[in-house]
């Protein structure tokens, strides 16, 4: 560079010269690279493959509709078509002369139409200044005001004659119609006929690939004007995005890409064009959630504004489907949007940002599970958590723990719970992966000791109801216990827990009592549960003392593994260590010293076991003396779903850093984030473990995650009224007393069904029980249940349900049935002519072949049966009855109760000139004057308790 | 290979980078001759280029070099050494030329400006290339985009723009008042007072080093030390929480560095008069305020009478005691480096009362 010519250049111009072309070709290129990088998006690509795939199926649904279509129908109108036209063509020279007529009167109308529209304009203005000069000076105006009136006249003048005009047009069209009528009339049904098919015709000639549109209307740089690929977004005014310093509106442009998601017809297409799998309920335009309204990601989350496969944010359900990803769309794990996509299989839990607080939401049966099973395992009793509160201590009450148990029972229990009872939700608080060393033994068997020893300590005594019941039989038991509904709450098998299901272990699991406890408590619990301990929510099934007997019996020879036995001796130097320790963290280290010295052997062991409790938390599920003020010990997890990554703390577990592993991990294992730290005893990690499996992992992470900030506005969410205010607290309800462990409602539960040979011997579904039963009737009932189907084993027990609690129950059937009124009157039914007739019918219907009417009908299978009719007037709602008998199967389908008027309203029986609805009155009215069945009114009366 | 990286992971402590840094400027001065040398210039570039091409080998160091917000600080690193070897090769060879009774070689052709078509037509031709290369990076480049702003979440580590990083750096050292506001403003005023202070007519127009000793020593101490040098360990070195890390090392937001930093009071009172701190803070802070007095003072003062007895009087008392400020406050930086990591001195005053720490 620096040689200098003497020629009078410092360059070599010719070697400059090539130098400006070569970067100029550069440029050039860099430029086209340029125009192509900002072209070239990825999804593009999908809209192209998706016309093709439009094409295909539009034209397989033309093909599809031409076969289905009604040739004949089709065939017939074109024929009257060409009869019409042949009246036209006999008829030509005046059809001609008529058109030729109404085509002037059209001219004629277009230039009147004009000049009225013109002076109607131009009045419209002088009206104005008018108006606005004789607003400013009254006097001065009066002379304009003839000019202006003058003008209006004319206005007026005009549309006189354009409605002249119009008028003589219709009635020359009327004279033509008389020869073109019928054309037109038959030409207008066939149309309607091929609707369908015209339009998809015409889609698929709209969609069909061109060279314009392929080549010119979506060129690079010509493609600003007219393109057919183009971003498709939806804005969702009442569903907002929260980006920390404001919220905006959601805008989401999934669709872009996902282009099928809200037309039927696209189900087993690849992805992205799939068909959304539930279009009654998301996204279709007549589901509860249109997409127009709710867009995607305030359900599915990720990043909606993106338009690239990674920067949505997608999250894969497994493993494999991540190296999928990392292959076909080079897939990262989304680090810079705090909401990644839900995986499949999670999305549910998004449904609680709306339907806040529900523990049970329809149409989500993963979310359900998911917050029966968060609450099996008591995850709210230490860690508080919206929507949770005041649900009841998830483990058994301690407080008279002397009388049921021994200590030797319990160190063995809680060493490993799920070596004693497979199907537990007691979790691990020793020997975990914190805590399972050999160094650790002698630390966890004094803090056992201890704890255990507080609680036998503190226990207050229980004088049994029956110091020295009868032994039973146990064969008689078994069978007791198998038949009258235990199994709905109670394990007793070897289930595992995840088999079993959050229902089945509502009750504690049954393996292995024959070990744990007594013969007489067991006999005394059974007989009368609220005894022993007044909150259980144990029922009592109205056992006799007999029958208890014999299910007692049966329960002690439930055995198996002893469980844990103890992996080091525990000496009073241990439990001295150990209290140090504790007392070392919260005195100075003399002070702790002093208060050692200054306790007794006994004394040091109930302070150890107090503060051990105090430390794992044991009070947060169980009542214990002593600690009916202290606050659990979790952190809060109302958020946790919202909670950023950068919030969690990983330490040395070598995952990927996503709230998801995180949430997955600590499920796994609690404790796995102590792994290779250094820790005094008293700084590890204290939740202990509860030995899920993945499945559990699943739903309790999904449970988690449902667990959001509020963001979305009022209007998102579901209006409160009185009926969705009882709709929810009574599935809450249901579902917290496992009532659906027994019954269906609202399609949620029933699960004690699938453990019988015949669904039909389960207990009954109760989703129209607000519309069948009297409120009353419903009431007296809970309160006090009577026998309606003698022929089932399995039985309502009798909950002791507070007066707030049944009002709850009644209002929530009452919400489902939208039938929410706990007075009505019932009409008065008297036997008068009508009822003659339903008497006559109801022979002839023989609903008494099925129903009971005092005695059990015979020669029927069980299956068959069905309740006494004699409890029908006071049982019954009347209307209800009318829409029972009318359709059985409409309000519970599968019943066994046939449907008499199939033909409805039409009767296949001539009484009452063959009426079905009169006939259905007179039936019903026959039945409501039976009296004298079972009523659980009466008996109310006489079981008044003390509650 | 793993010998290699921790070998470097060591270099780059930031006591160790900033005394190599330092120390490499005295030597390429010292031993300038041989620095102008084209195969010591193209060789450095070269073992630089091997040192980043086998660097891009490691995950952790690949990732903290592409990372688009950086890829300017390696631009940055090449550029500077080009340019500090170019203009000290220029100056070298214009040295000699003058010791052997030669102009500089700038003298030469005087009367004579290259204006059409040279200048024009290259100007064109970097027009044309800066072009390119803008509209290329922005293509391979992606906007280093992240999450929305989170008032609740910082990112860890926080950093400036690169160009604030040297300021950054001196936080580490300095109280926001200090590092944030007085030294950038004083940088400014210095910069702005340069041509009041340094009436040094040579070296106009042409490259020299012999003829400007001082002032371009001084430059490039304050220049390529402390602020560009500065800035790369900022953007290279400085992970989350602030805390120090190798170009070869992980990011763990574990790390932890022990904070045992002392105050000069504590050092006075405590540890040499073993009386405990004196509740009144001037009487605590005595000691350090006088020690910032006379270092901002007396110590002008002092070196007027000896050291720099030459330039004061060259410069006159105004202009001299100016310069001589300038300079102790560049120096400022440096001196209270050396303090922390040799004394684990943290204030030579330190007044929590109303916020006022030195």
């Amino acid at each position: 560079m620096a040689e200098k010519k003497s020629i009078g250049h410092a360059y070599n111009i010719d070697f400059l010269n090539v130098v400006f072309a070569a970067s100029s070709i550069f440029l050039f290129v860099s430029v086209i690279w340029m125009v192509w990088d900002d072209y070239d998006r990825e999804w593009k690509g999908y809209q192209r493959r998706f016309a093709i795939l439009e094409q295909e199926v539009t034209a397989a649904n033309l093909k599809q509709l031409d076969q289905t279509i009604d040739k004949a129908a089709v065939q017939k109108l074109r024929q009257q078509h060409a009869e019409a036209e042949k009246l036209i063509a006999a008829n030509r020279a005046k059809v001609n002369e008529r058109e030729q007529q109404v085509r002037e009167f059209t001219n004629r109308l277009y230039r009147v139409n004009q000049d009225y529209q013109f002076a109607k304009a131009n009045y419209d203005v002088n009206r104005y200044d008018f108006e606005a000069r004789r607003n400013k000076d009254p006097e001065r105006a009066k002379q304009d005001q003839a000019t202006i009136h003058e003008e209006a006249r004319r206005v007026m003048e005009l549309q006189l004659e354009v409605e002249k005009i119009e008028a003589e047009r219709a009635a020359a069209q009327a004279e033509l119609g008389k020869f073109t009528g019928a054309a037109a009339d038959s030409q207008k049904k066939l149309e309607e006929l091929t609707a369908e098919r015209n339009r998809l015709e015409k889609r698929l000639n709209a969609i069909a690939p061109s060279v314009v549109k392929d080549f010119f209307r979506d060129a690079p740089l010509a493609d600003f004007m007219a393109p057919t690929i183009k971003v498709q977004q939806v804005i969702t005014p009442n569903i907002v995005d929260d980006v920390n310093f404001t919220r905006v509106v959601k805008m989401d442009r999934c669709m872009t890409c996902h282009l099928a998601i809200d037309r039927a017809g696209y189900e087993n297409r690849p992805q992205p064009f799939r068909t959304h799998p539930n279009l009654n309920v998301y996204v279709g335009s007549n589901s509860p959630h249109p997409m127009s309204d709710v867009g995607c990601t305030v359900c599915h989350e990720g990043m909606g504004q993106s338009l690239t496969f990674r920067d949505a944010s997608h999250t894969p359900a497994n493993e494999k489907q991540r190296h999928q990803w990392e292959e076909q769309y080079h897939w990262e794990e989304p680090h810079l949007w705090d909401y990644p996509m839900l995986p499949k299989g999670m999305t549910e839990a998004s449904c609680a940002k709306c339907h806040k607080s529900e523990t049970f939401i329809p149409n989500a049966p993963t979310l359900t599970r998911a917050y029966a099973t968060y609450e099996r395992a008591g995850c709210y009793a230490c860690h508080k958590t919206r929507g949770f509160e005041g649900v009841r201590k998830p483990g058994p009450n301690l407080t008279r723990i002397g009388s049921k148990l021994t200590p030797e029972w319990v160190k063995n229990w809680v060493r490993k719970p799920t070596a004693i009872k497979p199907a537990t939700w007691m979790p691990q608080p020793w020997y975990t992966s914190n805590s399972n060393g050999p160094e650790d033994a002698t630390r966890n068997e004094a803090e056992i000791d201890a704890a255990v020893a507080y609680l036998f300590a503190n226990s207050e005594t229980y004088e049994p109801a029956v110091a020295n019941p009868p032994r039973g039989d146990a064969g008689s038991g078994k069978k007791i216990v198998e038949s009258i509904g235990c199994l709905a709450c109670h394990v007793t098998g070897n289930e595992s827990r995840w088999d079993a299901g959050p229902r089945r272990t509502f009750g504690q699991p049954l393996q292995n009592i024959g070990n744990k406890t007594s013969y007489v408590w067991l006999f005394n619990w059974v007989r009368d549960p609220k005894h022993y301990s007044a909150d259980t929510y144990m029922p009592d099934l109205r056992l006799t003392d007999a029958q208890v007997a014999d299910v007692a019996t049966y329960l002690t020879t439930l055995k198996g593994p002893a469980g844990e036995e103890a992996k080091a001796q525990v000496d009073q130097k241990a439990t001295d260590d150990v209290l140090f320790d504790y007392l070392s963290a919260v005195m100075p280290v003399e002070q702790a010293r002093v208060t050692l010295s200054k306790m007794d052997g006994k004394a040091k062991q109930l302070d150890l076991g107090r503060r051990t409790i105090a430390r794992y938390g044991c009070f947060s599920c169980h009542e214990i003396k002593g600690f009916e003020k202290e606050q659990p010990i979790g952190t809060e997890l109302s958020e946790q779903g919202s909670k950023l990554t950068s919030r969690l703390d990983f330490a040395f577990v070598d995952i990927e850093h996503t709230k998801l592993d995180w949430f997955h991990t600590k499920m796994k294992d609690p404790r796995v984030f102590d792994r290779n730290r250094v820790l005094r005893p008293l700084e590890k990690l204290r939740m202990p473990d509860f030995h899920t499996t993945d499945e559990e992992t699943h739903l309790l992470v999904t449970a988690l995650m449902s667990f959001q900030r509020d963001v979305q506005p009022k209007q998102a969410l579901r209006q409160t009224s009185m009926r969705n205010d009882a709709l929810v607290a009574g599935r809450n309800f249901v579902s917290r007393r496992n009532c659906v462990g027994c019954h269906e409602i609202e399609g949620n539960g029933g699960d004690y069904k699938k453990l019988l040979s015949d669904e039909s011997l389960g207990p009954p579904l109760l989703t129209p029980e607000g519309a069948k039963v009297r409120p009353d009737w419903l009431y007296a009932f809970l309160r006090a249940p009577i026998t309606i189907r003698p022929w089932l084993d399995v039985r309502m027990p009798t909950f002791g349900l507070s007066d707030d609690h049944l009002n709850g129950v009644i209002g929530y059937f009452g919400a489902v049935s939208n039938n929410m009124r706990p007075f009505a009157t019932h009409e008065v039914v008297r036997a008068s002519d009508a009822t003659a007739t339903g008497a006559q019918l109801f022979e002839k219907l023989r609903c008494q072949q099925c129903h009971v009417l005092g005695a059990i009908p015979k020669d029927q299978p069980t299956s068959n049966l069905a309740p006494d009719l004699r409890m029908a007037s006071e049982r019954l709602q009347p209307d209800w009855i009318l829409e029972w008998l009318r359709k059985p199967s409409d309000i519970q389908p599968g019943t066994r109760m046939p449907a008499f008027w199939p033909d409805y309203p039409k009767s296949f029986y001539p009484e009452l000139g063959g009426d079905a609805a009169a006939q259905i009155r007179a039936v019903r009215d026959h039945l409501l004057t039976f009296r004298g069945g079972p009523n659980p009114k009466t008996q109310t009366t006489q079981i008044a308790s003390p509650n | 290979m793993d010998l290699i990286k921790s070998f470097f992971n060591l270099l780059a402590d930031p006591r160790l980078f900033f005394l190599l840094t330092s120390g490499a400027l005295a030597v390429m001065i010292w031993k300038r001759d041989a620095f102008a040398r084209n195969v010591v210039g193209y060789g450095l570039l070269l073992g630089l280029t091997v040192f980043f091409l086998f660097g891009a080998f490691d995950p952790n160091f690949r990732l903290i070099i592409i990372k688009p917000d950086n890829v300017p600080i390696v631009g940055l690193i090449f550029l500077l050494l080009f340019f500090v070897w170019y203009s000290m090769r220029e100056a070298v060879l214009n040295d000699q030329r003058v010791a052997a009774g030669k102009p500089p070689v700038e003298k030469e052709e005087e009367n004579r400006v290259w204006v059409w078509p040279d200048l024009v037509y290259t100007e064109l031709i970097s027009l044309i290339l800066c072009s390119v290369l803008l509209i290329v990076w922005s293509i391979v480049l992606k906007a280093p985009l992240e999450q929305p702003a989170n008032r609740s979440v910082t990112p860890n580590p926080s950093k400036a723009p690169w160009y604030f990083l040297g300021l950054q750096e001196m936080l580490v050292y300095f109280d926001p008042w200090l590092a944030g506001v007085v030294l950038p403003g004083l940088i400014i005023v210095g910069l702005m007072a340069i041509p009041y202070l340094d009436t040094n007519p040579k070296g106009n127009g042409y490259y020299t080093f012999r003829e400007r000793k001082v002032e371009i020593t001084l430059f490039l101490f304050g220049f390529a030390v402390l602020w560009s040098s500065l800035i790369v360990l900022g953007t290279f070195l400085r992970g989350p929480n602030w805390n120090f890390f190798g170009p070869f090392e992980y990011w763990d937001i574990h790390k932890l560095e022990a904070l045992t930093n002392v105050n000069l009071s504590e050092y006075i009172w405590v540890r040499a008069l073993g009386s405990g701190l004196p509740s009144n803070w001037l009487t605590r802070e005595i000691f350090g305020i006088l020690v910032v007095l006379f270092y901002a003072f007396g110590l002008p003062v002092l070196l007027a009478r000896r050291g720099l007895k030459r330039y004061y009087e060259k410069l006159g008392p105004g202009r001299y005691y100016v310069a001589v400020f300038l300079f102790l406050m560049m120096m400022s930086l440096p001196a209270k480096m050396l303090m922390r990591w040799i004394f684990n001195l943290k204030y030579i005053v330190a007044i929590p009362e109303f916020f006022f720490n030195i």
